[in-house]
């Protein structure tokens, strides 16, 4: 069985990408590669949907930081969708890294996010 | 035999050097004869498959009348030839497929006249069968082999030496002949039976689980034996589910043959599918049922599925016209309650409600299908409980399927086909001690192992959480400090005592300081997470011990 799966769904101003399952040594920089590759250059921002990730280690949140600088050399955002009782929290917790990018508690929030954002941010 | 008689038999004989015997009526029985007839017609030979009985047959015969050839030939009814199908003495003729017409020859005459034949002289006679000729054969004798009024064939022996086959060698061989011949004609059904079989038996098989998931926590065993006359649609799969958890289904398809067995393998990918989208037990079974209602063609089928968590161990299972499963534990074994719901495609928006248990360690769960338990003029719950019976005490899944087929499954045969599967909750060491290739890929098996064994000695979730990323953390770091010469692996030790928990992770490879951000945050979460941590660094390889205090309840 595939230890995480990537779903990528297109909005009209951003790509949801929907990561479910475990991420670790052994696919993180897969899914991320994916997530990257996949994002229009029209595209404002990227929200990656950690809701469905049951284990994140030190090596996913390397890869989340990586992202978020290669889409800010587009000029694009990402968010972090991450609800309140998610185990990535324990993750970037324990790392103490500071967030690697804005987080919200779920999809709509994180949308309303990025439409509220300054034209000319990007 | 008198030259008289010889003068007699060849005025009956309608071709040169031919002679047809007329037997005695009735075949007068020798004591010699009986003791030959004995071995010619023992029960056991019956039971043997096509080529093993007509080799046996043959053994006898040469034995009984101390012959030095002996052949059957069997008649290809599309082509109206005899085709050898079995020698002795004469193994040539099988070897190069001689083909004889009816009606010509010796063996020719004896299959289309239906008489026994025999030749004094072959080198006189019309023998077209130039293998005969070639061993220097010098008398033969010939019976046909006929079962309720149809010919089958023809089965004759022969001598290297000039022999007068008499009247009591004749009756010898036709007892022989009527022996053998409905046996021959049965195992030769049954061979074509089993080429039929054979068909749908190869697509059952390529349907069926190749190998049975290898899951961290669990071990399973199953067993499917087709019906003697037909495959059925019986089913059965073990597969790996997202967080830890195991799906284990048997099924029936109602029908038999390649359309049932090609359904089954329909049913079985979509219940897969469904499962892995993290539906639930009985919610998995009613939109397999959706599926069966949405096929053309009116099928049905029953089936059993069961989820296993191994981190907490619960089951949870539903069935949908299924017989009840089983529970195994020590020396009891118990059958489970089930809410009646209808077959899969039977009603619409049929209903298969849930219903949860804890399977403890070392305990199993049996799946099965009604081929295991349903026998003429027995109640089919008195069959439940024999088989509840039959697997109590069984260590192993192995044991329990065995035990099973072997109490259950009659002497004769199946009438219907059976499957079983059996999946237990494999016992949590109290010390953990595992060796695992460093690869990547282990960190999810480390986790798994892992969050069993911490919830079996007693931590919380959040605590489970904690030293989980930890030790999955360690273990990253010792899977990139193992570099070439490969193959490499590394230890993972856990000891829990007083609330407090020690875990150990151990590389032969050398160590490389943190690089970039990644790895320094690694080792932070580690440090983090642990009460305590103590990195020992050899030429040897590196040793991580991590040590925490658990709440005590």
């Amino acid at each position: 069985m595939s230890l995480a799966d990537v779903q990528i769904t297109l909005a009209p101003s951003a790509l949801i990408a929907n990561v479910t399952g475990e991420v670790d040594m052994s696919n993180a920089e897969e899914v991320g590669a994916t997530v990257v590759g996949a994002t229009p250059n029209e595209a404002q921002g990227v929200i990656l949907d950690l809701s469905g990730v049951d284990y994140l280690d030190s090596a996913g949140i390397y890869v989340i930081y990586g992202m978020r600088a290669s889409l800010q050399a587009r000029g694009q955002v990402l968010i972090l969708v991450i609800p309140p009782t998610s185990p990535v929290h324990d993750s970037l917790r324990l790392s103490g890294a500071e967030r690697p990018g804005e987080v919200a508690e779920a999809v709509d929030e994180a949308l309303r996010m990025l439409d509220g954002r300054p034209f000319s941010d990007s | 035999m008198t030259g008289a008689d010889t003068e007699r038999q060849h005025r009956l004989s309608p071709g040169a050097g031919q002679v047809v015997l007329v037997p005695a009526e009735p075949a007068t029985e020798s004591a010699y004869e009986r003791r030959s007839s004995y071995r010619l017609t023992d029960p056991g030979l019956s039971e043997l498959p096509l080529e093993e009985l007509l080799n046996e047959l043959l053994v006898r015969v040469q034995e009984a009348l101390g012959v030095d050839t002996v052949a059957i030939l069997l008649l290809d009814i599309e082509s109206q030839q005899l085709v050898a199908r079995a020698a002795k003495g004469i193994e040539e003729e099988v070897e190069q497929g001689v083909r004889l017409p009816l009606g010509q020859g010796f063996a020719g005459r004896i299959a289309a006249e239906r008489v026994p034949i025999f030749i004094a002289d072959v080198d006189h006679a019309d023998v077209l069968n130039p293998i005969l000729r070639e061993k220097g054969i010098a008398s033969l004798l010939g019976v046909p082999l006929i079962v309720e009024g149809e010919l089958i064939g023809v089965l004759h022996v022969g001598s290297l030496t000039p022999r007068a086959f008499g009247q009591d060698d004749l009756a010898v061989l036709q007892i022989a002949a009527a022996r053998a011949a409905p046996a021959i004609e049965h195992a030769r059904l049954y061979a074509e039976l089993e080429h039929e079989h054979g068909v749908s038996m190869v697509l059952q098989r390529s349907l069926l689980p190749k190998r049975l998931v290898d899951v961290v926590g669990v071990s399973v065993a199953a067993r499917y034996l087709p019906a003697r006359e037909e495959v059925g649609g019986d089913w059965y799969d073990v597969f790996e589910l997202p967080r830890g958890r195991v799906g284990v289904v048997i099924g029936d398809v109602v029908g038999h043959g390649i359309a049932a067995a090609a359904l089954m393998g329909r049913l079985r990918t979509a219940l897969h599918s469904y499962a892995i989208e993290g539906h639930g037990a009985g919610r998995t079974l009613e939109l397999v049922d959706r599926f069966v209602q949405s096929l053309d063609e009116s099928a049905m089928a029953t089936a059993a599925y069961a989820v296993f968590d191994t981190y907490t161990s619960s089951l949870q299972y539903a069935t949908a016209g299924h017989l009840p499963p089983v529970v195994i534990s020590g020396s009891e074994a118990r059958v489970l309650d089930v809410t009646p719901a209808p077959p899969l495609g039977a009603f619409p928006y049929g209903r298969c409600p849930d219903h949860e248990l804890s399977l403890e360690s070392s305990e199993m769960l049996l799946l099965y299908t009604d081929g295991l338990v349903e026998r003429r003029g027995v109640a089919l719950t008195a069959g439940i409980e024999a088989l509840a019976t039959a697997v109590r005490g069984a260590r192993t899944p192995e044991s329990a399927c065995a035990l099973a087929l072997r109490k259950l499954v009659p002497r004769e045969g199946l009438r219907d086909d059976v499957a079983i599967v059996a999946l237990q909750n494999a016992a949590v060491p109290a010390e953990l001690h595992v060796t695992l290739p460093a690869e990547p890929k282990a960190l999810a098996q480390v986790r798994r192992i892992l969050r069993r064994w911490l919830n079996e000695r007693g931590a919380d979730e959040g605590e489970i959480a904690e030293m989980t990323i930890a030790v999955s953390e360690a273990c990253a770091n010792a899977i990139e400090h193992a570099y070439a010469p490969s193959p490499a692996t590394f230890e993972l030790h856990g000891r829990a005592r007083d609330g407090e928990f020690t875990m150990t992770v151990r590389d032969r490879g050398r160590w490389r300081p943190p690089r970039g951000h990644n790895r320094g945050r690694g080792l932070s979460i580690i440090v983090a997470a642990m009460d305590d941590v103590q990195i020992d660094r050899t030429s040897e390889g590196t040793e991580v011990v991590m040590r925490r205090r658990i709440a005590t309840k």
